[in-house]
């Protein structure tokens, strides 16, 4: 396949972060608790703790990074000839938040989609995008983000929320990214040399569940948010490596040629354990969970758009993900040319 | 041909009141087809012409008061020409321009218009024709009227080729530009259907659509539909557009105009003629018709046209190509514009190339298969489509009904991407000041709601760019308000901040405080040592490439004396205690940069002064030392000052130097260093001598404070650098500005700033009050800027109450500052009535165009002052009885054709209108009172047209009241017949009191005391 080109990013994280101590006190919880076992430091909510009231929703999110991703491409909108849009948390199931963004955008007349996943999302977006510029597109967006605020909410009662539910409140955080894809090398010129986008999760339980009520269950008390922290500690660091090596032996690269690594962001802690596990090697490792939170379908992108300013002509990079919900690997290979 | 491109549009059609209500109008497929309203004619009246068309809303709305047209005036003149105004100015904001920039520059004007209806309506009694409606009527001034309110020099003309009259004006207008007689051009057109006096042609001709829809290449294609449209494009040279950065929508690569001849009849169409035109302007393009992706036809609609259209188009464009070329025409949409045609199909294939969509072609559901289309290499849109990428051609066809033909190739604008590299987004969250103005502070109240409301609509962002290009657009108007913001977000509540703020409860009355009556006087003082602290001004220096560029300019010219950068010391958050040498040096560079900084962006000081040390930097502003030449100085006092030695020290006192005076005489080696105010003074000397004064003072309830200095400066334990100081010439200049010099406590004379002046600089005491008290009675400054790196001397100049009344700024106000606060300084000056240079603000990745949703105007005035047109019986109407606005006289009341009311007489605003002007200033009804005014006011109101309560006795007749020289001699007169006592007064004895209503009053009352003397 040919390679695509990133020629710009662009993030959106709403308001102002929010640390541990203001976080502590919301949830009645200990601050001391959550540096340890989570160590993220801040994330940042597009809902006010205190009353829920909504002012960032993922399409506005999304539309604020796409533009700034837009702007700083030196692209016209004209120049945009798709748009895709992962995300684990759509604003309304339709219309999809991805029209809302191209609507927002000032975009018309152009395939728009929308990818339902976790993390990974942003990757599967990244590897559509390259399929279409392949199909003979010219530029497009791909965007990633997630939001909080149907999951979330600011409760007093923090002492009666079980563990298993109260760390959701300390990992996640609100945000959106977004890249413009180009056929030819430009803006920053930063070549996708390689996408891998697998799902691996045939006969496993899911590591995570997100769920979603209608108006039949909408009574129901099983959980919206949970994790299976176990099978995700156990899995998800072989399973970075793995990646890894794919990505390494499928473009004939060795671990030396790479200059920075972008691993999975679940969680300060648990990034430092993939990267304790994966293969020793000199890259630079960039993360943002300890700043942001995890932002799901955001995350690659702010670990992008924190990659880019460091990239020198010739400086390649990876970048691993891994979507614990039903086990999907993936990563992709970039080299600034 | 050369390229042209199209940087700026503006129009109102049929069912879209400007460009993006006219775009989104063409995509999402509408028609802006209604009925005929009642304001027109009554359809009833007039069956054969059919009871719909295209019609714009409000096209009796003209903020006459705008462009200082008077109520009278603005009544006598046709609708084209009220139209075409503000059209004019919404077009030349959208190619990123101020429209009162170009005052004065040889912008062209050309403009397509047809019939003359006005005239024919107004004109036809030749017993009531009057000066204002020849001009009104005269088709030539609706191009004449936007060169003289925009004070145009350019050429100027009216262009009647019938239905093509806008695409030749546009074709002329590029010319002009090609033979360099014009730099910019405005062109389009302008069509109004005033009475169903062509719809009745087109009628007995068979040529009138029933529906009055035009239906263009349709199997049900039976004629035209006559509607309304205004639309202007702003054209430049491609190449002077791309030099300065313009939004270029796309690019005129050629056109042609030609004529039928002796063709098959005066008004049929010719397609022999039709095919020339387009041949040669392809020819003038340079480009093959195989390369034009689509035409925007001019498709009628009729039969025969249409047929005769597309066997032009096939024969030209029916060659070997890969896809058929696209056809489609606007007039299904907003049916035939006629005089404006030409500019709708042209604006629309503008918009298309610049979308990359071409609209579908409304009625081509059911294509006429006689046009054989398909067979002629043709495909008529009946869908949308999305252009490809790379350049895209498009033709545009108008013919007029008289044979004249005319055809442009337009095409996609260059690519030209500007990308931001990463590592330049440092400062994304870089602050600008957002402008607005408006010409009343109810315009400025709706215009900062609509821009509020247009940027709440955008995707969140920086705002940087957003700022600069409201500075380069919406400047200029007396009511000014400014913001400074980094981001859309903080913009859009700023803004609806502002508008809750200027919107008056009711019964109250609107506080305006938004109008500057003159301009900022601004003094500079630069502050002195003991200001520094760590890191200082580094976040001014981060977020502004301005005081980046000279504080680095400062530092290297202070390098080559020092061996040292203070740029590492001052940014790396030196602790300045431990490197005295470095302090002087540091600070001279942030007062140079800074004020240099400040003078770059327009703020040029009308005097300075500057506090001990500080005076360095400000004899550099003033023009007395070269850059290279303080800085050596300024090192070369810092080197003598870091080698006295150690034991002096300072100690500020609350007091003058008379209550000292005790305390002093008992310290001989104690000496007042700086007298900073009545009570504020410090005192200098060794330390122990220091501790024992300050222990009594105390003691007598005088507070006193240690200062950080190591040294006793200003004393005699500085007599070594004074001594050092005076050895080496200095090379000065006299001063190009007022100084106020701290030495001597005065304003400096003509005494040199020499190596004496900066010896006994450094030994003398600082007599800062006594040279601020002389600045603030000699130049009588609107507002204080501190130049350093915290406020201090306009902390202690407010302690001693010295400040005269002036406003102070802080362009860095200490350790939290950063671009914002020198934004937020430059909109303070703005709001006052200085007219900065914007550019400075901003990083180079700012300094691209935004577009921003154009002025809104006024629709509090309307002028439609023909009661419908009508086939009933007259009725003698008297003048002073005029028929209410909205109300259609009765039938049988109104005139008969010919016989046509005179709009002049019965100017009627709909609502009761404001005072003109002042409409700050309190006024108790111009008139109360005096005889002479209220005669005065009279005139005034009758010459005018004005209701007598907005006459105020502040309103200026040139500027407010739009009176001219045929104006002035009716005042004359009116005002002679009112006031016999004044006698014969010629106009050149009267001239100079013609300012305001209430000169003019004054200079008569004093006529008639002389007389009765």
């Amino acid at each position: 396949m040919t390679d695509v080109h990133i020629a710009a990013t662009g993030t959106a994280l709403p308001g102002d972060p929010v640390d541990n101590t203001t976080l502590a006190k919301m949830l009645g919880a200990s601050k001391e608790w959550i540096d340890l076992f989570v160590g993220t430091r801040t994330r940042y909510f597009g809902w006010d703790p205190a009353t829920g009231e909504v002012h960032g929703s993922l399409a506005d999110l999304c539309a604020e990074a796409a533009a700034q991703a837009v702007r700083a491409s030196g692209l016209g909108l004209a120049d945009i000839e798709f748009l895709v849009l992962a995300t684990a948390t759509p604003d309304t199931l339709l219309p999809t938040t991805a029209t809302e963004v191209a609507d927002r955008l000032g975009l018309d007349h152009l395939p728009v989609y929308q990818i339902q996943a976790g993390c990974s999302g942003a990757v599967q977006a990244l590897d559509l995008g390259r399929s279409l510029i392949a199909g003979g597109r010219h530029a497009g967006l791909v965007i990633g983000g997630d939001v909080t605020y149907r999951f979330l909410s600011p409760r007093q009662d923090a002492a009666k929320i079980p563990t298993n539910e109260l760390v959701n409140y300390v990992l996640f955080g609100d945000g959106a990214g977004a890249a413009v894809l180009t056929a030819e090398p430009e803006g920053e010129r930063i070549a996708v040399r390689s996408v891998l986008n697998s799902w691996t999760g045939r006969g496993r339980q899911p590591g995570q569940l997100l769920d979603w009520y209608g108006t039949t269950d909408r009574d129901s008390d099983r959980p919206m948010l949970a994790e299976d922290y176990k099978a995700i500690e156990e899995h998800v660091p072989p399973i970075a490596s793995e990646i890894l090596w794919d990505l390494l032996g499928g473009l004939g690269w060795s671990l030396d040629d790479i200059g920075f690594l972008l691993p999975p962001q679940l969680s300060e802690r648990m990034t430092a354990r993939i990267v304790e596990r994966l293969p020793d090697c000199a890259a630079r490792e960039v993360s943002c969970v300890a700043d942001t939170g995890n932002t799901g379908n955001a995350l690659p992108f702010l670990q992008l758009d924190r990659l880019v300013p460091e990239l020198a002509d010739g400086d390649r990079a990876l970048g691993l993900c891994v979507e614990s919900s039903r086990w999907i690997r993936a990563g992709f290979a970039l080299e600034k040319v | 041909m050369g390229d042209i491109a199209v940087v700026g549009i503006d129009c109102a059609f049929p069912g879209a009141a400007g460009v993006r209500a006219y775009w989104d109008l063409l995509v999402g497929g509408r028609a802006g087809i209604g009925p005929v309203p009642g304001q027109r004619w009554e359809a009833r009246d007039f069956p054969a012409v059919g009871d719909s068309g295209g019609f714009i809303d409000d096209a009796d709305v003209f903020d006459s008061d705008f462009f200082s047209v008077t109520p009278r005036e603005a009544a006598a003149m046709d609708p084209h020409q009220r139209l075409l105004l503000p059209c004019a100015w919404r077009a030349l904001e959208d190619a990123g321009r101020a429209p009162g920039g170009l005052a004065g520059s040889g912008t062209g004007v050309f403009v397509g218009v047809m019939g003359g209806e006005w005239g024919r309506l107004t004109m036809s009694d030749l017993a009531q024709v009057t000066p204002l409606l020849g001009s009104g009527s005269s088709a030539g001034m609706a191009a004449n009227r936007i060169s003289y309110h925009f004070d145009f020099t350019g050429p100027s003309l009216a262009v009647d080729t019938a239905c093509s009259s806008s695409l030749v004006a546009v074709h002329l207008a590029a010319n002009s530009l090609l033979a360099g007689e014009c730099d910019t051009a405005l062109a389009g057109g302008v069509n109004i259907v005033l009475s169903p006096s062509l719809g009745l042609v087109y009628g007995q001709l068979g040529l009138a659509a029933a529906d009055g829809r035009c239906k263009p290449f349709s199997a049900e294609a039976d004629g035209i539909g006559r509607s309304d449209g205004v639309g202007l494009v702003v054209l430049r040279r491609l190449e002077d557009a791309l030099a300065d950065g313009d939004r270029v929508y796309a690019v005129l690569r050629g056109s042609a105009v030609n004529q039928d001849g002796r063709s098959n009849g005066m008004i049929a169409p010719n397609r022999w003629s039709q095919e020339r035109v387009l041949n040669a302007a392809y020819k003038r393009a340079g480009v093959s018709p195989a390369e034009v992706a689509f035409v925007e036809a001019h498709g009628t609609g009729t039969v025969l046209g249409d047929a005769i259209e597309c066997a032009a188009l096939g024969s030209v464009h029916g060659v070997p190509r890969e896809t058929p070329c696209a056809i489609g025409s606007v007039k299904g949409n907003l049916g035939h514009t006629e005089a404006a045609a030409g500019i709708a199909g042209f604006i629309k294939a503008a918009l298309a190339l610049h979308h990359r969509i071409v609209p579908a072609s409304l009625y081509a559901e059911r294509e006429n298969s006689r046009l054989r289309l398909g067979e002629r290499g043709l495909r008529l849109l009946k869908s949308p489509v999305r252009l490809p990428r790379g350049e895209n051609i498009a033709g545009v066809s108008s013919f007029g009904m008289g044979g004249t033909n005319a055809h442009a190739v337009l095409a996609s604008a260059p690519r030209s991407p500007r990308a931001v590299p990463a590592r330049a987004r440092a400062d994304a969250g870089a602050a600008g000041v957002f402008t607005v103005s408006a010409d009343t502070p109810e315009a400025l109240c709706r215009n900062l709601a609509a821009q509020a409301d247009a940027l709440a609509a955008l995707p969140k962002g920086g705002a940087a760019a957003l700022c600069r290009s409201s500075n380069r657009v919406k400047t200029g108007l007396p009511h000014r308000f400014a913001l400074t913001a980094h981001d859309t977000g903080e913009l859009v509540d700023g803004l609806r901040r502002a508008v809750a703020l200027r919107t008056p409860a009711p019964g109250e009355l609107r506080a305006a405080a938004d109008r500057p009556w003159g301009r900022p006087v601004v003094a500079f003082l630069f502050t002195g040592q003991g200001s520094e602290y760590p890191a200082m001004t580094a976040g001014l220096y981060r977020e502004s490439p301005a005081y980046r560029r000279h504080f680095d300019a400062a530092d290297e010219a202070l390098a080559a004396h020092l061996g040292t950068s203070v740029r590492e010391a001052v940014l790396g958050g030196e602790e300045w205690g431990g490197r005295p040498e470095l302090v002087q040096p540091a600070l001279f560079a942030v007062g140079y940069a800074l004020a240099r900084t400040l003078t770059e962006l327009g703020v040029t000081p009308a005097a300075v002064l500057g506090h001990s040390l500080g005076e360095y930097a400000a004899a550099v502003t003033a023009g007395v030392l070269p850059l290279g030449e303080a800085a050596a100085l300024v090192a070369r006092r810092a080197r003598l000052t870091a080698a006295l030695p150690p034991g002096g020290g300072m100690i500020t006192v609350s007091a003058g130097p008379e209550t000292l005076a005790p305390a002093l005489a008992t310290e001989p080696e104690v000496v007042a260093a700086a007298l900073n105010g009545p009570a504020d003074t410090v005192l200098s000397g060794p330390l122990d001598a220091l501790a024992r004064i300050a222990k009594e003072l105390t003691g007598l309830g005088i507070r006193t404070r240690e200062l950080a200095s190591p040294y006793a400066f200003h004393s005699a334990r500085t007599a070594p650098v004074a001594a050092g100081l005076r050895t080496a010439p200095v090379d000065c200049a006299p001063a190009a500005l007022p100084v106020a010099s701290t030495r001597y406590g005065r304003m400096l004379r003509d005494e040199p700033m020499d190596a004496e002046y900066w010896a006994g600089q450094a030994e003398e005491p600082v007599l800062f009050d006594a040279a601020l008290g002389a600045l603030v009675r000699d130049i009588a400054p609107t507002h204080l800027v501190e130049i350093g790196p915290q406020p201090q001397l306009t902390r202690i100049a407010a302690r001693a109450g010295s400040l005269g009344g002036a406003e102070l700024l802080h362009p860095a106000p200490g350790p939290q500052g950063t671009g914002r606060d020198l934004a937020e300084t430059v909109a303070a000056l703005y709001r006052c009535g200085l007219d900065p240079d914007w550019e400075q603000l901003y990083a180079p990745e700012h300094r691209r165009p935004e577009p921003l949703v154009p002025y809104v105007f006024s629709s509090a005035q309307r002028y439609w002052d023909r009661p419908p047109a009508s086939v009933g019986a007259p009725v003698e109407r008297r003048t002073d009885d005029p028929p209410r606005r909205g109300e259609t006289p009765r039938r049988g009341e109104t005139p008969r054709h010919g016989e046509t009311p005179r709009p002049e007489e019965t100017p009627r605003p709909e609502e009761p209108p404001r005072p003109v002007v002042s409409r700050e200033t309190e006024s108790n009804g111009a008139g109360s009172g005096d005889p002479v005014l209220v005669a005065v006011v009279e005139a005034v109101t009758e010459v005018g047209g004005y209701p007598t309560e907005r006459v105020v006795r502040e309103a200026r007749f040139h500027e407010d009241l739009g009176f001219d020289s045929v104006m002035i001699m009716q005042l004359k007169n009116r005002v002679e017949a009112r006031l016999p006592r004044v006698g014969e007064v010629s106009v050149q004895q009267m001239l100079p009191a013609l300012r305001s209503v209430g000169s003019l009053a004054e200079f008569l009352d004093g006529v008639i005391m002389a007389r009765s003397a």
